[in-house]
């Protein structure tokens, strides 16, 4: 019995050894594509000297330059757009789906999908050069909501962070228990954009998020942490026109930011902001908000809950945010809206603004993959 | 705050976020054993085990698992329960056993007990990783014993090998063939997605 | 009386199809048919790698599993060994063709976890094929299970523009056409037998 006990268990790790060496050996021999160059706008100081095998955005990364990207190279965001002029092989269909027709003409190309096995010329916006790394100690960590915390990053190197509101950026998960190589996930910026040492992000938990859970479990107050930024286009538009600002969940990060600008900035606009929750227990910095009331004339927050429970007491707006947005009396076709948060609320809300006649290009918003 | 608490784990995987309704996943081979509700019956038994165990141990040794064969040893571990139940069944429940055929192999191949493994174990201690398993895997054959159900009335008459239907019903045979259960589950997701839309989809969070 | 391979391979696409009438592969059929093209590399790469995992699949069990009396321990084996032929495959092709690598080479890893290919292959050990059967069975299964998730491929292509109730969109209506598919080739059963 224990004679063919271990005859078998030999056997089955025989075969598995004799596999595993074999990849191996493949991996060694086959995969091997030695040096590659990549150059970068043709400019020669710009062009790196990468190992092949890997991907474009993690041979970038493994060099400083940060090609926005908020899945970490899943192939499920489509912003890590690049233009490969040279050496990047057909389009996949993994990256098909994100790109237009326009784009694909133009050789764009998804960073996450496309590999490096031979020499590359790639084409970068000048801006990103100018996005910068930097290190940082984790300060404050506030519990918001039982899901959201806010995480206040004091920089040390460099120690100040010029940003607008309405803009994020990547937070750096280095390798713990649960990774072996560091990550990046997007972030906005929820904090007062005047204050350019301590940078504030509002992190709602994904049950399975590397990142999130590095956040919430790991990571302690002092800690040192890593970010690059800022990134996005996501900002107030320079105009007198009533505003709408609409999001739910840890959407409203870059609101908050925005609302800081319009007190600092003494922007007089009628606005109103529709925060969508499912309980009272979703609802944060309410305190805050009636100051925001109070300092901006024109200013209303319209927190709406889905779910009220009886305990909640709720005497606010109730329902889905789609509905509460759709009953607001607002001159739709004159305004401009903000909306962040989940692409599924996004579309529906969006569908709302469009059927009472806002134009499609004064809505801006920013989805979280 | 921080770590859902053992209710949240179990609602999450029965309802909520139940494995076929709301993430599509494994509805693999396991509907060929719905046309009878004591093979369902036995083949989720086995699955469930499989899950629960396999989350189990996947987190037990999460911190200790190089990543680079991260999935390989998932699948060792998996594939391993997997022999167990099938050893158990064959000596136990041999009819059942030989009805079900390869399906108890292919519990190994069932992306929900992958999925909760990568999703959940790899983050989370022993005992939540668990009971996460336990609720996706009762979640998923909440699913299947409801389809079984319906298939096995309609197609047979009975539930249970026990006749309900009165003599002179006609037998939907359709309902036992392949073609019953692909409607059955389609019909399953309309219903279930119709009555209670996911709350993703409505609050934005 | 045993039906010969080449029963065996028609039966295999039509009568006993393993995606329409075994249920096998189901989760990566209901997410790539969405796309024609995706469709047909998938449904490539899964029929090259059950032809060849058939055949060593048969010869593992053949002249390693029986002989041990270790006919327990079939499904780890059978797992290790198509975990790792795709990853072999996969870094082949891609050193090999580059065309063949964007066409089907990056599909192989989503074909690791496809119950359709561990399916297929406990059932050719379970009804004692012999090698050409098994390797007729291998091919035919794979082929059968292309013809399904690329007409699955075509029919949603054009579903893009029906009305579909909303509950029932994505997942709910691919099952319904699935079942109507699966109805038509229910058509087929009878004329050749196999289980």
């Amino acid at each position: 019995m224990i004679t063919s006990l271990a005859i078998q268990v030999g056997v089955v790790a025989a075969i598995g050894a004799l596999l595993a060496a074999l990849i191996e050996l493949a991996d060694r021999f086959i995969a091997n594509y030695g040096e590659c160059r990549i150059t970068i706008n043709d400019e020669e100081e710009r062009s790196l000297n990468v190992q092949g095998g890997g991907h474009l955005l993690g041979a970038l990364a493994e060099n400083k330059l940060f090609i926005p990207s908020a899945c970490g190279g899943r192939g499920s965001c489509g912003l890590c757009k690049v233009k490969v002029l040279e050496g990047g092989g057909p389009l996949l269909p993994t990256e098909a789906p994100y790109l237009s027709a326009t784009e694909r003409k133009n050789n764009v190309r998804l960073s996450c999908q496309v590999k490096v096995r031979n020499n590359l010329r790639i084409e970068i916006p000048q801006e990103l050069f100018a996005i910068k790394r930097y290190a940082g100690r984790a300060g404050k960590i506030i519990d918001q909501t039982h899901d959201m915390k806010q995480l206040d990053i004091e920089l040390t190197e460099p120690e100040t962070l010029d940003f607008k509101a309405g803009q994020y950026v990547q937070l750096t998960a280095p390798e713990y228990a649960k990774s072996d190589q560091p990550i990046y996930r997007a972030y906005s910026i929820c904090s007062d954009p005047t204050d350019e040492s301590t940078i504030s992000l509002l992190i709602r938990r994904v049950p399975d998020g590397i990142c999130t859970t590095w956040v919430f479990d790991y990571l302690k107050v002092g800690d040192q942490v890593e970010l690059n930024g800022p990134h996005g286009e996501f900002c107030l538009q320079p105009t007198a026109r009533e505003i709408l600002f609409i999001a739910g969940g840890s959407g409203l990060a870059p609101i908050r930011s925005m609302l800081f600008q319009m007190r600092n900035e003494k922007i007089d606009r009628k606005a109103t902001f529709y925060f969508g929750a499912q309980t009272s227990d979703d609802l944060c910095y309410l305190e805050q908000m009636a100051q925001f009331e109070r300092d901006l004339p024109q200013f209303k927050f319209v927190p709406a809950l889905s779910m009220p429970r009886d305990e909640d007491r709720w005497e606010g707006a109730q329902g889905l945010i789609t509905d509460v947005l759709d009953a607001g009396e607002h001159e739709f076709a004159q305004a401009e809206a903000y909306l962040c948060g989940s692409p599924g609320m996004i579309d529906a809300c969006i569908k709302v603004l469009l059927t009472h006649g806002m134009p499609q290009e004064r809505i801006f918003y920013d989805k979280f993959a | 705050m921080g770590k859902p608490g053992a209710g949240t784990i179990m609602l999450n995987g029965l309802w909520r976020e139940n494995p076929i309704f709301r993430q599509i996943l494994g509805i693999c081979s396991a509907l060929a054993v719905t046309n009878l509700l004591v093979n369902t019956v036995t083949l989720c038994a086995g699955m469930v085990a499989v899950t629960a165990l396999s989350s189990g141990t996947v987190s037990l040794l999460r911190n200790v698992t190089p990543r680079r064969v991260r999935m390989m040893v998932q699948v060792l571990i998996i594939a391993s329960y997997v022999i167990l139940v099938d050893l158990v069944l064959k000596a136990y429940l041999p009819e059942i056993s030989k009805a079900l055929g390869p399906y108890v192999g292919l519990i190994i191949t069932n992306c929900i007990i992958m999925g909760r493994a990568e999703a959940f174990a790899g983050s989370n201690r022993v005992l939540p990783s668990m009971l996460d398993g336990l609720a996706s895997g009762l979640g998923y054959s909440l699913v299947l014993v409801c389809v079984a159900v319906v298939r096995e009335l309609l197609g047979f008459g009975t539930i249970w090998n026990v006749a309900l239907m009165p003599e002179d019903f006609t037998r939907w045979t359709l309902m036992v063939m392949a073609p019953g259960a692909f409607f059955m589950l389609g019909i399953f997701i309309w219903i279930a997605r119709g009555l209670f839309p996911s709350k993703a989809e409505a609050t934005g969070s | 009386m045993e039906p010969g391979p080449i029963a065996i391979f028609f039966a295999a696409i039509f009568t006993s199809n393993i995606l329409l009438v075994n249920f096998l592969g189901m989760c990566s059929f209901l997410s790539i048919s969405r796309e024609l093209k995706a469709s047909v590399g998938l449904g490539l790469a899964v029929t090259f790698v059950l032809t060849t995992t058939s055949l060593i699949a048969y010869l593992l069990n053949q002249y390693v599993l029986v002989p041990l009396e270790m006919e327990h321990l079939r499904y780890i084996v059978f797992i290790v060994v198509i975990a790792a032929f795709v990853q072999l495959v996969e870094i082949v092709i891609e050193r090999i063709s580059p065309v063949l690598y964007v066409n089907l080479g990056i599909f192989l890893p989503l074909i690791t976890v496809n119950c359709a290919i561990l399916g297929s292959l406990l059932f050719l050990v379970i009804r004692e094929y012999d090698l050409w059967q098994s390797l007729a069975f291998g091919a035919g299964s794979g082929l059968g299970w292309m013809l399904a998730i690329v007409a699955l491929a075509g029919i949603r292509q054009r579903m893009k523009y029906s009305k579909v109730p909303a509950a029932l969109e994505g997942p709910g209506i691919a099952l319904i056409i699935t079942g109507l598919m699966s109805l038509a080739f229910v058509g087929f059963s009878g004329m050749i037998p196999i289980q």
